[in-house]
């Protein structure tokens, strides 16, 4: 009951509802322009927070990071661009619905499944912090190596009709991931002696690329496409919710799992559940043609995890992701130590911001049919307009990642890329799936073999590592025998 | 199926590439027993053997693309306001990608040149002033 009081008084005495407003609408905005990430999104405004009180800024912050993974899925279903790496998955059935005239169903469909994912990402995360950390504790690198595997076996079920060149696209995408400083030695690998390719590419950089550059170029010999039918937010109806029980279960349950695994995210998460959700579905043969499961379980899933992403934070100090890292900041600025101490010195600020994460779901709903309604209109506009702007957004917002004209360059060359792909039959989210699991494969493999002095055994000695290998396997099996 | 060769011959060349250029990586002292080339080669192997596959596989048809040079116009703008960037600043740079965009789109009329203005202006708020990012001077 005092942490109920706690948050209570949290909500109550301060501007922590403002907060989770002001921070929900500044997150849907920036989510929805491609090329700012949530963390990008929260970053620019810490400075802001100095003067805050910490549960304010706190909250704000944490705000931010919910209403960006919702407004992520806006550009994705509108203009098939992802606003953020989580809303990938979105893009395969949430603008093929946007392409038959049912963007508005489509959105209404990523709002609610966003907030339930939400809140019950929350509950997880107010009920059983500790349990879930104790899981995040458990991992070594076998395990994230073997996670990895397991994010990898999705492919077999992301390859669409040829699954050699799924895996193909896979492969290129591991290739991309190798870019940069070796994570093991430091060695300068495939830079060509150039400074902007030390640090690898960012993946956000390759997927706007993939998919906003790439069908931008589509479009550029397609005739106009169908106009959105209704210009209002289009909220499921009592059979569709039926219907979307069982994704945003799956989505749920894979986000809060993948949450609070360090590392993981929201990108992993959304991918999974699509993944599982086609497995699971009845109408397994309508995801890629506009399944309204298909926007309902990644986005149920990515917003899950904008809640147990903290678990790691707050729980063990360990920022498991970008935005994570941000909040981390957030917490530093105003002399609190993220760890199980904060539950014992700062409880105010654990259980204000549980209160705080609350409103800004809830908020995320309100805000979100307000925004809705303009972005239904936006997408009517003229074709070359829309198109031009589109092209003029895309290049600024991915200079604003880095301010590097570099990374433009290389948006329009994997823009290229995609283009290529998609003439040859190839398809591209497997190639996605590579370059955001890359790193985290690589070097989780390379440390176990270290700690192991070179021997594979660890993989299979380690409890946590062979269940995960043997979901992975059982998953490539289950896959396989459904084609 | 001429397409699926074309696609397997580009993953055996790459397959190459990229194994020649693992192989030619520097050791490092720090380096475990795997080596910076270590997991290059393996999707080097990888890549080869899935490029085989296409081959040995009957794959779907794929439709052909509709005019494919005319698509890579619209890289060629962009990489177009990449070179010029630096020497007409933001503004006048993204301007003219955007007017000349909406032309290549099919826009035609007076309304592009308020459009390029418009969408320049509002892009540079939201950037340089909302965000607080320093675009190319």
């Amino acid at each position: 009951m005092n942490e109920l009081g706690l948050a209570w008084n949290a909500l109550t005495s301060g501007w922590a509802v403002p907060a989770a407003f002001a921070g929900v609408a500044w997150g849907i905005v920036g989510g929805a322009l491609p090329g700012i990430s949530p963390s990008i999104a929260m970053a620019l405004l810490l400075p802001f927070t100095h003067g805050m009180d910490p549960v304010t800024a706190i909250v704000l912050l944490a705000s931010v990071y919910v209403g960006a993974e919702y407004g992520g899925s806006i550009p994705a279903i509108l203009i098939r661009t992802p606003g953020t790496n989580a809303a990938a998955a979105t893009v395969i059935d949430g603008f093929e619905m946007q392409r038959r005239g049912r963007g508005g169903e489509a959105l209404g469909i990523s709002l609610v499944s966003g907030l339930v994912g939400g809140l019950f990402g929350l509950l997880v995360l107010a009920l059983a912090t500790g349990a879930l950390a104790r899981v995040a504790l458990a991992f070594t690198p076998p395990a994230y190596f073997a996670l990895g595997v397991l994010g990898l076996s999705a492919v077999a079920g992301l390859s669409g009709r040829s699954l050699s060149k799924g895996l193909m696209a896979a492969t290129l995408g591991l290739m991309i991931a190798t870019i940069g400083t070796d994570p093991v030695s430091g060695v300068p690998r495939f830079g060509f002696d150039s400074p902007d390719l030390l640090g690898g590419i960012r993946p956000i950089v390759i997927m706007v690329g993939l998919f906003a550059v790439t069908e931008l170029m589509v479009q550029a010999v397609e005739p106009d496409w169908e106009k959105p039918r209704s210009a209002r937010l289009k909220l499921p109806d009592w059979p569709t919710w039926k219907r979307l029980a069982r994704p945003q279960a799956i989505g749920a349950a894979i986000g809060t799992i993948e949450g609070a695994t360090p590392g993981a995210g929201g990108t992993v998460a959304a991918f999974l559940a699509y993944n599982e959700a086609r497995r699971w579905s009845r109408k397994p043969e309508e995801f890629g043609q506009g399944s309204v499961e298909g926007v309902a379980a990644p986005e149920c899933a990515n917003n899950a995890v904008t809640a147990t992403a903290l678990v790691p934070l707050l729980g063990l100090g360990i920022p498991g992701s970008n935005s994570a890292a941000i909040l981390l900041g957030g917490l530093l600025l105003h002399g609190l130590t993220p760890g199980p101490m904060l539950f014992v010195n700062n409880p105010e600020v654990v259980y204000g911001l549980y209160a705080g994460l609350l409103v800004a779901n809830l908020a995320m709903l309100l805000l979100g049919l307000a925004i809705l309604g303009p972005c239904l209109w936006l997408v009517s506009r003229p074709k070359p307009y829309l198109m031009a702007f589109i092209l003029a957004l895309v290049v600024s917002g991915v200079y604003a990642i880095d301010a590097s004209l570099f990374d433009v360059a290389v948006a329009l060359g994997a823009g290229v890329l995609g283009y290529a792909l998609r003439s040859l039959g190839v398809p591209q989210l497997p190639l996605v799936l590579g370059v955001v699991l890359g790193f985290m494969v690589e070097s989780n493999y390379r440390r176990a073999l270290v700690i192991s002095g070179g021997s594979h055994a660890v993989f299979v000695q380690d409890p946590v590592a062979l269940g995960l290998l043997v979901a992975a396997a059982a998953l490539i099996a289950y896959s396989l025998r459904r084609r | 199926m001429r397409r699926d060769y074309a696609c397997a011959a580009a993953g055996l060349a790459l397959a190459a590439a990229y194994w020649l250029a693992a192989d030619a990586l520097p050791r490092s002292a720090l380096s475990d027993g795997v080596g910076a080339g270590g997991v290059p080669k393996l999707l080097a192997l990888l890549l080869a053997a899935v490029s085989i596959l296409i081959t040995l596989r009957r794959n779907p048809q794929v439709e052909t693309p509709k005019n494919p040079m005319r698509a890579l116009g619209v890289a060629g703008l962009g990489f177009a306001y990449v070179a010029i960037v630096p020497f007409t600043g933001y503004l006048v740079g993204l301007a003219l990608l955007a007017g000349s965009s909406a032309l290549y789109y099919g826009a035609r009329g007076r309304t592009v040149a308020w459009f390029a203005v418009a969408s320049a202006a509002l892009l540079w708020l939201v950037f340089a002033k909302a965000l607080g990012v320093a675009l190319p001077a």
